[in-house]
């Protein structure tokens, strides 16, 4: 009798688990583009084996221009009205200045320090699921100034741009820069917000879009060609793929012995559980599928945010 | 006698004009809302507004001018979460998408807009007529039989948008997460 209670009311809890659970929730960042910050002169550039490389110096951007700081705030505060509070990017660096510095003072009673591979170190740049990318320009014609605006949600997984907002505001003989630039981002946030809305529906009616990356350590001694009960384990992979993807939807980008790449690979939100679920929470169950028989394969998962995962087969 | 006989003649003209003016008037506001449901108006985007309203122009048709002018609220309302509207470059507006991009959500929750969208009903929350309502000349035409007139009206967006949301109407952004 009292089995019978523990195992309704274990039922009752997980349909409760299942209805409340609510999906991964993608942080966004605002940044400026990189043509703004060539544009302003936020540039910074370094011999790259002998090529000059120019990359954007967020650092000084945020330091030195008051303007991007008034736009961000206002999108900030817009946005966090829509119950979707952005991550800071100025704030953000400075944590990890922050970490960094903590980290390398940081040792143990016994003399140990913070174990840090290169691949952690090279992981440490401010990020976030989605970037709203911001790019203005100024436009003068005799007397007049327009601000021509640009808002881009880009997936920073998959790359896709998946919310838009841009267009020239009216001109103006005597509005400042700063009044200007407040009336684009009123003008153009309810705009961003509709194609990110419909970004999301798309999301929950067909899953979460990731990328999934199979590679190999050279150390192993198989590849993705070896053979499985005459299929090469390419194909079992992309078997697996086809059942537990949403509708069976995916692409295979590249695929040779070493590496495969899947494009567009849509996941369900939830997993059999009823909990949440993300890029590295799918590949987990990929991983254990090799390593279980008749595969054996060890591997090594590592993750990205909510949108990218990699397996690397033959080592941990 | 006579001139009492008059003066209640005078009285029940007097009644009646009064009566037949009230229902003319309710009878042109019924066709005025008939209007909205099928749509029969037009938005013009005039300025980006302030935070968290947009400031359009609404074309509304009724055989009474200031009938036209009260239905332009009604109008800007059902504007914003059936219509949209088109994007204006020379006052800085961009295109604005409809608060619902189900065509069918009118039908579907009846019951909700009815009283949404009655005479005095909470529509009125979220809309006041810019300078005092006053129509400027262009925006006053004699179409057929009826008028067509244009009346500057902010609408008050993200009000109407959290009001429409609590109510489970549209969904938010963060719907789902």
């Amino acid at each position: 009798m009292n089995k019978k209670i523990i195992l309704l009311l274990c039922s009752l809890l997980l349909i409760v688990n299942i209805g409340f659970s609510q999906a991964k929730k993608p942080t966004i960042m605002v940044l400026p583009s990189d043509v703004w910050c060539n544009t302003n002169g936020f540039m910074m550039e370094f011999d790259n084996q002998g090529t000059k490389v120019k990359i954007p110096d967020y650092k000084k951007a945020f330091q030195e221009s008051a303007d991007l700081l008034n736009v961000i705030s206002k999108i900030n505060g817009l946005m966090a009205d829509r119950g979707f509070p952005l991550k800071n990017a100025e704030s953000s660096l400075k944590s990890l200045e922050g970490e960094s510095a903590e980290n390398a003072m940081l040792t143990s009673k016994n003399g140990g320090s913070v174990a840090e591979s290169p691949v952690d170190k090279l992981k440490k740049t401010a990020k976030a699921d989605i970037i709203m990318q911001l790019t203005w320009t100024v436009n003068t014609t005799g007397p007049k100034k327009s601000i021509t605006f640009n808002l881009q949600g880009l997936d920073a997984y998959t790359d896709k741009q998946v919310a838009t907002a841009v267009g020239t505001g009216a001109p103006s003989f005597s509005a400042e820069l700063a009044v200007l630039l407040e009336e684009a981002v009123l003008a153009h946030l309810d705009g961003f917000n509709s194609s990110l809305q419909k970004h999301f529906e798309d999301m929950f009616a067909n899953g979460r879009e990731i990328i999934v990356r199979v590679k190999k350590f050279d150390s192993w001694d198989g590849d993705l060609e070896k053979d499985f009960g005459g299929k090469e384990l390419g194909d079992v992979i992309e078997g697996w793929m086809t059942a537990n993807c949403v509708k069976g939807r995916f692409s295979t980008t590249d695929a040779t012995e070493n590496m495969m790449l899947f494009e567009q690979v849509r996941i369900p939100l939830y997993d059999a559980s009823g909990k949440a679920t993300d890029a590295r929470g799918f590949c987990k169950e990929l991983q254990k599928f090799l390593q279980a028989p008749p595969y054996s394969i060890t591997n090594k998962l590592m993750m990205k945010g909510l949108g990218q995962a990699t397996i690397v087969l033959g080592d941990k | 006698m006579k001139k009492t006989s008059k003066l209640l003649m005078a009285a029940v003209t007097l009644l009646f004009a009064v009566v037949y003016s009230t229902n003319a008037s309710a009878q042109a506001g019924k066709k005025a809302d008939k209007d909205t449901k099928l749509w029969r108006y037009e938005v013009q985007c005039v300025g980006v507004g302030n935070e968290g309203t947009k400031l359009i122009k609404v074309f509304s048709y009724s055989k009474k001018a200031d009938i036209a002018i009260e239905q332009a609220k009604k109008n800007a309302v059902h504007a914003m979460i059936f219509q949209g509207f088109n994007g204006n470059s020379g006052s800085g507006c961009p295109t604005q998408k409809p608060l619902t991009d189900n065509p069918a959500l009118e039908q579907e929750k009846a019951d909700f807009f009815d009283a949404f969208f009655a005479d005095g009903g909470k529509y009125m929350k979220f809309v006041s007529v810019s300078g005092d309502g006053q129509v400027a000349a262009e925006d006053r035409m004699k179409v057929g039989k009826e008028y067509k007139i244009g009346v500057v009206v902010s609408v008050m967006y993200d009000l109407l948008r959290k009001d429409l949301e609590a109510a489970g109407i549209v969904k938010g952004l963060t719907s789902g997460f």
